[in-house]
């Protein structure tokens, strides 16, 4: 047989080995060609709309080149430390490294290749699956035809070349480091099994818990107040960072072993082929793999935590245009609302008009905020607030000492909390008024353009307020003091409504002076459904390749553990008691990752949620659940595998 | 009283076209408490005959019952319960699990038979005991000897007591001190709890442990020695002489 007959054979049989390594092919090269062709369709300036999103798409296809990369090299190394016995038998039987080289290149090279076709054909094809999606998450009116854009093709075969070029560099080295010997031992020098567990190991292991711990400890007291300034807070991160991430190393590589290891001595020798198949097993591999597993955990906190954040921004888009537009359309002066008016009654769409009347002052809040604020960030003597009467708000009476406040968004009620009451001082240009602070209400009753975008409103009687007008310092006013705000009575008339809201005042969508609800949580969605989309896109790529990476680690260890499933099966265990240990195994093997994964971005997001969205949990469960289903797919393939090993080990 | 009882036993590889005989015709019959050696030149079929008997392969003719049970009329799952409980194995490469300490490695086979911990623990110090394997019980496989191997494997054999004991090469791997060793112990322990043990083997001297010797030629049976009252010393020489007719090689020993 020559060799291009036993490159044929190979390929025969690997074909069937690496069927994975083929989807895991064809799976990146469909999702970056897609995502590449999506980058120049015509149809997408709209939605990427400003530089900004163009830009973010860039950054994003960038990063999607780094995650391929790194995965494609990684699945590369694992399938030819796989095949380094039949390796060493061709230098053996007289090959020269040169002519393997060759052989494993030409192989690769119609596997990379097919693989590769296949995926453009799948990603010209998803590309328009993409492009809906994408869509309809910015709100984007587009009908997304499937277009080819020879300029993506161009990219996507230039990136795959470069790494198929990587991965030839990676092989050559590794067939030239490697001699006859070293060749068959390769399998067996990787993991090291049988050793007692150390008292430094103990140690190590402990200290990797209190280290992930003393983080989340950290990060959940981030923005409570305890860290002040700039530089505080930076250094309190950089802190919670460093010790989640060397924690979770060294929870791998001993907490996880020194676990096991208590729960193994108190069986006092008394293991079930449960116990044998899952605890033992993983005792010795999780610490081997310590660093990959970290750096799997991490990133899976990240793209997790990433996806919770934009998912909360665009779930709570809708709450947050309310806090920003309290009414349905918001004009700056009675010019703008009559044409808004003229143009309401002209279709008869019933409204309802709100008019408040705004004085800024300065208020002295010094006695009822929370926390001590670094004075160069902020001035709590003089905080600019809008006051209004209570007369503005029906049936509303304060008595002339007390003042209510209103509407303070949870983004800066987190970060500076005020008290249930105490005394503040309202600033006039000449004279100040003492006044009781007698609580929050939840309402929001101005617009962000008059609450210096997100203080609170404070209500005082009617009297106060008189004076306070009579004392106003002109240089903190508003063009415009009288607050204007239309609410469509009839929800049925307000698409309708927006669409004359637009015709009135032209494109004031991005104007901050006529404002109209819908159109505000739009622009919102809109930016956020971009950011969400590319995270999660580049979110499903991180999960996939990951959990591909996780399962080829498996596939290895069920073939390494074959000889064990024959000793445990000629000693009398059925195929079914050791699927039990095997399913226990991956829950661990694949549970443990993620578990400490959804750990990590649980309190990463709890930090530091409330500025992006007024609603935590319901977008994180959601967040969390699908990429806990879809993890899961790639612990329930390896359980099949290793049933298949199992079933042919006697 | 007969422990194993295989009649006509047939076992042959290959399809229609290509079939290939390893077992033609065998019967055995083997009694409680006896120590029997199978022998024979390589590839006349004793190891095939070994999975056979004990279950690992399956017959493609023929019966075999294990004390009173009808094995060739068991389904997989059953089997697998049987071996469970009533055999044991010593195999050549030991077979012991690398994850696993000594003392779990013996344990396993208690463990299913929902033995309780602390019945087990009492039947591993006295089999630990009798092995010499007693200090070495918290080490792992890859920090003890291949003798130490071999004795691990052997008390996981006999751990939970069973009907019979099948032994492939147990001493192929080891140096002759270490073998006997090993099969003094077997010898022991074959009288002590009367243990029926069948033991396939290349090496005469190991052959001259066991109390009869069952020659196997080309997939039948050719010869069986008894060992009698006759010194370990005699048996040997018997062995050696049936042997070298058989392969018509003299051993110079």
């Amino acid at each position: 047989m020559n060799i291009n007959g036993l490159i044929t054979r190979n390929l025969k049989k690997n074909l069937k080995n690496y069927y994975l390594y083929v989807f895991a092919l064809v799976f990146s090269a469909a999702l970056y060609f897609a995502f590449v062709t999506l980058q120049y369709d015509p149809a997408m300036d709209e939605a990427a709309g400003s530089i900004k999103g163009a830009a973010a798409i860039r950054t994003a296809s960038i990063l999607l080149i780094a995650i391929v990369a790194v995965f494609l090299l990684y699945a590369n190394s694992i399938f030819v430390k796989r095949r380094s016995k039949e390796i060493g038998l061709l230098q053996l039987i007289g090959m020269t490294k040169g002519q393997i080289f060759k052989l494993l290149s030409v192989e690769n090279l119609l596997l990379y290749f097919s693989s590769l076709i296949i995926g453009l054909f799948v990603g010209f094809a998803a590309s328009k699956l993409v492009a809906m999606i994408l869509f309809k998450v910015t709100g984007v009116d587009e009908v997304a035809s499937l277009s080819f854009s020879s300029q993506a093709l161009v990219q996507t075969l230039v990136v795959f070349i470069l790494i198929y070029l990587c991965i030839l560099a990676v092989n050559g080295l590794f067939i030239k480091r490697q001699n006859i010997l070293s060749l068959f031992r390769v399998v067996g020098t990787r993991e090291e099994k049988g050793k007692r567990i150390s008292i430094w190991e103990v140690l190590i292991g402990l200290l990797g818990i209190i280290l992930i711990v003393t983080g989340y400890f950290v990060s959940s007291k981030l923005f409570g107040g305890d860290f002040t300034s700039m530089n505080e807070l930076f250094a309190a991160m950089a802190f919670i960072l460093a010790s989640v991430i060397i924690g979770t190393y060294l929870f791998y590589k001993g907490s996880v072993r020194f676990l096991f290891h208590l729960v193994r001595k108190q069986k006092n020798g008394y293991l079930t082929v449960k116990d044998v198949l899952s605890l033992s097993s993983i005792m010795f591999r999780m610490r081997s793999n310590a660093l990959m597993l970290t750096v799997i955990t991490t990133l899976s906190a990240l793209a997790i935590g990433l996806l919770s954040l934009s998912y909360i921004s665009y779930y709570s888009a809708e709450k947050s245009a309310q806090q920003q537009v309290p009414n349905d359309f918001v004009v700056p002066n009675d010019q703008d609302a009559a044409k808004l008016k003229q143009a309401f009654n002209a279709e008869t769409i019933v409204y309802e008009e709100k008019r408040i009347e705004v004085v800024q002052a300065e208020v002295n809040t010094s006695d009822i905020l929370s926390t001590e604020l670094d004075e160069t960030t902020f001035d709590a003597d003089k905080m600019q607030m809008p006051v209004i009467s209570d007369k503005s708000i029906k049936g509303m009476n304060l008595s002339p000492d007390d003042t209510l406040f209103s509407g303070y968004v949870d983004m800066l009620s987190k970060v500076m909390p005020l008290e249930d009451s105490g005394s503040i001082e309202l600033l006039g240009k000449t004279e100040t008024i003492p006044q009781n602070y007698i609580g929050l209400e939840r309402d929001f009753l101005l617009p962000y353009t008059f609450t210096s975008g997100g203080l609170p409103t404070a209500v005082v009687d009617d009297t106060v307020f008189n004076r306070l007008k009579q004392d106003a310092d002109p240089a903190l006013q508003n063009d415009s003091s009288l607050y204007i705000g239309l609410d469509v009575t009839d929800e049925s008339q307000l698409d309708k409504a927006n669409d004359l809201f637009s015709k009135v005042f032209n494109n004031p969508a991005f104007s901050s002076v006529q404002l109209s609800q819908v159109q505000t949580a739009e622009i919102q969605k809109q930016n956020m459904g971009l950011v969400m989309f590319i995270v999660g896109f580049l979110g499903l790529t991180f999960l996939v390749t990951s959990g591909c990476i996780l399962y080829f680690k498996q596939m290895d260890e069920s073939e390494e553990e074959r000889g064990s499933y024959t000793v445990l099966r000629k000693l009398g265990f059925t195929r079914g008691d050791l699927l039990q240990g095997i399913r226990i195994k991956q829950l661990f093997s694949f549970g443990i990752p993620l578990v400490i994964g959804l750990l990590h971005s649980y309190f990463a997001v709890k930090s530091g949620w409330f500025f992006f969205g007024g609603d935590l949990f319901t977008p994180m469960l959601i967040v969390m659940i699908l990429y806990t289903l879809l993890y899961s797919i790639f612990g329930i393939l390896s359980v099949l595998y290793s049933k298949k090993v199992i079933k042919d080990a006697l | 009283m007969s422990m194993l009882t295989a009649a006509k036993l047939r076992k042959s590889y290959g399809n229609k076209f290509n079939r290939q005989e390893v077992l033609k015709g065998i019967d055995i019959n083997v009694e409680k408490g006896e120590f029997v050696s199978i022998m024979g030149a390589s590839g006349s079929g004793k190891t095939t005959l070994l999975n056979v008997l004990s279950s690992i392969d399956q017959a493609s003719q023929g019966t075999i019952w294990i004390d009173g049970h009808e094995m060739t009329a068991m389904k997989e799952k059953k089997l697998a319960e049987f071996r469970k409980h009533h055999l044991g194995f010593i195999f050549q490469d030991y077979n012991l699990l690398d994850t696993l300490t000594v003392k779990e490695n013996i344990l396993l086979p208690l463990t299913i038979a929902k033995t309780g911990k602390k019945e087990a623990t009492d039947r591993f110090n006295i089999i630990a005991d009798e092995l010499g394997i007693y200090e070495i019980r918290d080490k792992y496989p890859n920090e003890i000897s291949g003798g130490q191997k071999q004795r691990t494997s052997a008390a996981r054999a006999f751990i939970h007591e069973p009907s019979m004991i099948f032994a492939d090469e147990p001493t192929g791997a080891l140096d002759s001190k270490s073998a006997s060793d090993l099969l003094n112990k077997l010898t022991s322990l074959n009288e002590k709890r009367t243990a029926t043990i069948m033991m396939v083997t290349h090496d005469p001297n190991a052959a001259s442990f066991g109390s009869r010797v069952i020659f196997i030629k080309d997939g039948q049976m050719y010869t069986q020695l008894n060992k009698g009252d006759q010194s370990r010393q005699a048996f040997f020489q018997d062995i050696m002489k049936t042997q070298g007719v058989l392969s018509g090689v003299q051993h110079e020993h």
